[in-house]
């Protein structure tokens, strides 16, 4: 399947508010047909459209850089409510707490971290956001230097590489941070692994809902592609991971390929 | 006058590019995008600017040879009428260059008083050109100024080593003493938007570079208005410095430019520890809250919002993150077995938990790769462009010549980055990156894309640059 098509799969399956950040992968693509299309380079509708076309480009950019921005403060908010959250609790309900009450801890921790999973999970949309925008970026710059024998991507993916959405080096720190919050707070019972069903369906619009179906675009985006080339990714390797396999989409029911 | 109807129309004025038509007219079109803010209502802010420095970029072939009529330097809109005509010039006289896209010009006449000075970060890249002597502009060359665009991101991609655009320019107008000015213009990249655009639209010339102006230059639009347009203000990262982002809005015409404030961790620390100071969210003012955090470029407007949001955050936590997502727990994720039970969220969680994490971990692997491969690839170009510098400076040679040994250069480009497919790459093509124009065996079936277009490339590039000893500067590491 092409690009486009996963593009707009992922921004579907995407988390509702998020919808019109994506790139616009196929308004971008029609700017580059057209470009190729009228020979001259002087010609006017080309030069028209190459002006539009790099407009596009860094209106692109600009959006993603001011949605991007505005999620990493929210979350850089939000994780340090959370932190606050669970002190709160552990120094209330705790065992060391003031009024330590087993049955309050557990009853708020579970929410925390119910609160802490999603949180981390949207982290990771917003990481997966910035990275399917870029990969979008890349190919139309290529699309765009084949058809028009430019030089135009090297250049500006070297901008692009600067830009602060696709500096997210904030959030992955983050969301590493709390990783380890979940890891230490919330260990993990051995015996609980052992039950699981043989399939899980992913319904709703919920924060897994996505992860899950990013992590699926992903892998189908990397997998073999026609035009690969010097700068395209080798395939997605998920084949540890078999309880993915298990996992399938609801509505309509994507059932994983197994690699 | 030129008996040229004056009806600019977006298409039109391309031909002015395209001066077969008004012989010496051809290369002198000094453009000034003055009025634009009329023209260009339709365009919004950004494009207008890329479009003036679209048009800084392409110098004009000296035009002595020009009648110069009014005082007017040809603005975009009248030139391509009167091309001939209405420009202004006299090689004293700075003109504009010539537009490289004609779309924002219009049917405006309106006579755009020449001024000396425009604070154009374009120049900094046309400045490549300009040290360029060339006889003339001719329209021969045209054909090949898309690619010629294409070139320019090399000499651009020297601008983007600061993130001050004005610093980079600065550099390159040291050579020139017209420039000296747009260099103090550029440096006002800490202005609102809003006015360094005007500063732009308002600057009626470019200094041409007199007679030494060479052949038309088209600029890449792309790096220029975006390195504009994202001007990134770094400040060093310590935590009691801001890093504001300075993006302009797109649909701004009159807006004032944001300064899009990108808060870290640290910075919010700060934060809740001024707020903390005052009392809590509640009570915390965004004034007492700036003066306690004592943070340089801090606005009282960031303050604000982020204040807001902060207390949003507080006392709605699950409304913060947007009303419009539906967080839907994992539990009504799971299959039909009894959902209540705690082992049975527990796991859905940890399950949950598992799947973002390996999306995670494919993200950064996805994104290392992504740099590494263009920083690859700009290592390539860089070795590219000096391999080309190097055939250019034998000016003489039979474009033959220069031709298979840039074609070669790129294919080796190419070549070199197939080692990132998995196919089995070669890694013959790899190791011949190091060695000087030799072995056009080397490209193999493997590259047929991109072999087939780099000779073409290759070529173009070349007669681009055959007329002069384009000393391409480095690409930015």
């Amino acid at each position: 399947m092409k690009f486009g098509k996963r593009l707009q799969q992922q921004i579907e399956e995407t988390l509702p508010g998020w919808r019109d950040k994506f790139l616009s992968y196929k308004r971008l693509k029609k700017l580059v047909n057209l470009i190729s299309s009228s020979p001259p380079p002087s010609h006017r509708h080309c030069v028209e459209a190459e002006a539009d076309f790099v407009y596009l480009l860094n209106h692109e950019i600009d959006k993603f850089n001011a949605f991007f921005m505005e999620k990493e403060e929210d979350f850089i908010i939000k994780r340090k409510e959370l932190q606050q959250r669970l002190q709160r609790v552990i120094d209330t309900w705790g065992p060391n707490g003031a009024r330590p009450s087993e049955t309050n801890c557990k009853e708020d921790m579970a929410e925390i971290r119910k609160d802490i999973v999603n949180f981390h999970g949207e982290m990771v949309l917003l990481v997966n956001y910035s990275n399917i925008n870029y990969t979008g970026l890349a190919k139309i710059l290529k699309k765009y230097d084949k058809r028009t024998g430019g030089l135009l991507r090297l250049l500006f993916i070297q901008k692009v590489l600067k830009q602060p959405f696709f500096t997210t080096e904030v959030v992955s720190k983050l969301i590493k941070e709390c990783e380890s919050t979940i890891a230490q707070v919330f260990p993990v019972d051995e015996k609980e692994i052992g039950r699981r069903e043989p399939t899980i369906r992913v319904t709703g619009e919920g924060v897994f809902r996505n992860t899950v179906a990013a992590l699926l675009t992903m892998q189908e985006i990397r997998s073999g592609s026609s035009t690969r080339s010097q700068f395209s990714l080798p395939p997605l390797d998920l084949t540890d991971s078999e309880f993915i396999r298990t996992l399938q989409m609801n509505s309509p029911p994507i059932p994983i390929p197994i690699l | 006058m030129e008996a040229r109807p004056l009806s600019i129309q977006r298409s039109s004025a391309r031909q002015l590019n395209n001066l077969g038509v008004s012989g010496p007219m051809s290369s002198s079109l000094p453009v000034l995008p003055t009025p634009l803010e009329d023209t260009f209502s339709k365009l919004p802010n950004s494009q207008q600017v890329y479009m003036e420095q679209e048009l800084r970029t392409r110098p004009l072939a000296p035009a002595p040879h020009i009648p110069a009529n009014s005082g007017v330097v040809g603005h975009i809109f009248s030139s391509s009428s009167g091309l001939s005509s209405d420009l202004q010039y006299s090689s004293a006289s700075p003109h504009e260059k010539l537009p490289r896209t004609t779309s924002f010009i219009s049917q405006s006449s309106t006579p755009i008083p020449q001024t000396s000075h425009s604070g154009l970060p374009q120049s900094s890249t046309s400045s490549h050109y300009t040290k360029e002597s060339s006889s003339s502009w001719c329209p021969e060359s045209l054909p090949g100024y898309v690619d010629f665009a294409a070139n320019t991101p090399v000499q651009n991609s020297q601008m983007e080593g600061s993130s001050c655009s004005g610093a980079i320019v600065s550099e390159e107008f040291s050579k020139r003493n017209d420039w000296h000015e747009w260099a103090d213009q550029l440096i006002t990249d800490d202005d609102p938007l809003g006015s360094s655009w005007n500063e732009i639209l308002a600057d009626t010339s470019m200094t041409e570079m007199e007679p030494k102006m060479s052949y038309q230059v088209p600029k890449t639009p792309t790096s220029m208005p975006a390195h504009r347009t994202q001007v990134h203000q770094q400040l060093p990262a310590s935590s009691t410095e801001i890093r504001t982002v300075v993006t302009p809005s797109a649909s701004a015409n009159n807006a004032p430019a944001k300064p899009r404030m990108r808060w870290t961790p640290e910075l919010h620390e700060a934060f809740v520890e001024a707020v903390n100071q005052l009392g809590g969210s509640e009570r915390a003012t965004p004034k007492g809250v700036l003066k306690l955090m004592k943070v340089e470029g801090l606005t009282i407007y960031h303050v604000k919002s982020h204040l807001q949001k902060y207390r949003t955050a507080r006392y709605r936590p699950d409304s913060s993150e947007g009303s419009s997502e539906k967080r839907l727990t994992p539990l009504e994720e799971i299959s039909s077995l009894d959902l209540k039970t705690g082992i049975e969220i527990t796991e859905a969680l940890r399950l949950q938990m598992e799947v973002q994490k390996r999306l995670h971990e494919q993200l950064e692997i996805q994104r290392n790769l992504q740099l590494r491969i263009e920083e690859q690839g700009k290592y390539l170009q860089m070795m590219f462009e000096k391999q080309k510098s190097g055939i250019d400076m034998l000016k003489g040679s039979s474009s033959n010549q220069e031709n298979s040994s840039t074609s070669l250069a790129k294919s080796e480009l190419e070549g070199t980055q197939v080692d990132h497919d998995k196919k089995g790459s070669d890694t013959a093509n790899a190791n011949s990156t190091n060695e000087e124009s030799s072995q056009p065996k080397e490209l193999d079936g493997k590259q047929k894309a991109p072999e087939t277009e780099a000779p073409e490339n290759a070529e173009l590039n070349v007669s681009e640059l055959s007329s002069q000893p384009s000393k391409r500067p480095r690409t930015e590491e």
